[in-house]
């Protein structure tokens, strides 16, 4: 968990960085959307099928279970995981403006994850 | 835009038109037509002999029911297709989701493979917006229309500005979007063209608009 947490820090601060090009910079944010999912997850003592396809889809449905997340915040989530898998598989492109989004989603999940894992998982922030 | 599907061919029409036409392949029972229409089975029966005589309906009787489905192989499928598609398809659809965005959105229109009319079952319905509209705010207001259309809306909003420039630059993304056909659900051909022009012209053919007016 403490890795996970981690991980998740470190790409959201690598999607901060301005110098490289915008699809990088969402990759990582993306990732750090996916990490929350998954630690969130985890915590609840859920483990995703990660070699089965759509568990990224999975793992955002699972957020307004693990994390409480309103449908609101799910609807944008669920739009930037088929904006990252167009823009890998299409080149769909992807603009600052989506950049931003995907950074701000993903400082609330972490943000709502450590508030979650204090509450109730604090053996796993110790561990 | 359903005005005028609905004034050139009569309500009923228009919409057994599309019900079919916009799901070609798909053959349905006579009642589940009047059902997706709002209209009677027996008033119906009629219009769909009509439309069936005139070669524009397939007729096929499964057991004792009777199911109609669009004759693609009708000389004038394509353009009658493309003509609902515009009017009575996933344009109003999405035309009602967009006013939600009011005055943030300056043109929008749909590219990509469902205005191409080559999109398939799992297909997105992609949308560009330009204009001062945020991602999350068109991804919200677009989530309704997903559940209505049966497919995900990918929305794209970005900076007249932004998309000029793109386009001027030559990248991917924005030349693909030009060179595509669309279906516009707000502004017109007319806007986009004067859009794509080189800005420098743009600027040069509004300042002596402005010129003229000021001679006036």
């Amino acid at each position: 968990m403490k890795n996970l947490l981690a991980a998740i820090e470190r790409n959201l601060r690598d999607a901060a960085v301005t110098e490289i090009s915008d699809e990088t910079r969402f990759d990582a944010a993306y990732k750090a959307v996916m990490q929350c999912a998954l630690a969130a997850m985890l915590s609840s003592g859920y483990r995703p099928s990660t070699s089965e396809p759509g568990h990224h889809a999975t793992l955002i449905q699972s957020l307004p279970l693990t994390l409480g997340l309103p449908d609101q915040a799910w609807i944008v989530l669920d739009a930037l995981r088929r904006r990252r898998n167009a823009n890998d598989y299409t080149g769909d492109i992807v603009t600052p403006d989506m950049v931003e989004e995907c950074r701000a989603q993903g400082r609330q999940l972490q943000d709502a994850l450590l508030r979650h894992l204090k509450k109730n998982h604090r053996a796993l922030l110790a561990g | 835009m359903s005005g005028i599907a609905e004034f050139l061919l009569g309500q009923v029409r228009a919409r057994v038109l599309s019900v079919l036409f916009l799901h070609p392949g798909k053959a349905l029972h006579v009642r589940e037509i009047a059902r997706l229409t709002g209209s009677s089975p027996g008033s119906l029966h009629r219009e769909l002999r009509s439309l069936g005589d005139a070669g524009l309906l397939l007729r096929s009787e499964i057991g004792r029911q009777v199911h109609y489905q669009a004759n693609e192989a009708s000389p004038v499928f394509a353009e009658l297709a493309g003509f609902l598609r515009k009017t009575l398809g996933v344009a109003d659809v999405l035309r009602e989701a967009l006013s939600g965005l009011g005055d943030q959105v300056t043109l929008a229109f749909v590219y990509g493979s469902v205005a191409a009319g080559t999109e398939t079952a799992g297909s997105d319905v992609d949308v560009m917006l330009l204009g001062s509209a945020g991602y999350a705010d068109a991804v919200r207001a677009f989530a309704p229309a997903q559940q209505v259309l049966g497919r995900d809306v990918n929305p794209t909003p970005m900076s007249i500005d932004e998309f000029a420039k793109r386009l001027k630059e030559k990248q991917g993304f924005a030349v693909q979007v030009a060179m595509s056909p669309r279906i516009w659900l707000k502004g017109e051909e007319n806007d986009f063209a004067e859009l794509v022009a080189h800005r420098k012209a743009q600027g040069s053919r509004l300042k002596a608009q402005g010129a003229r007016r000021n001679g006036a």
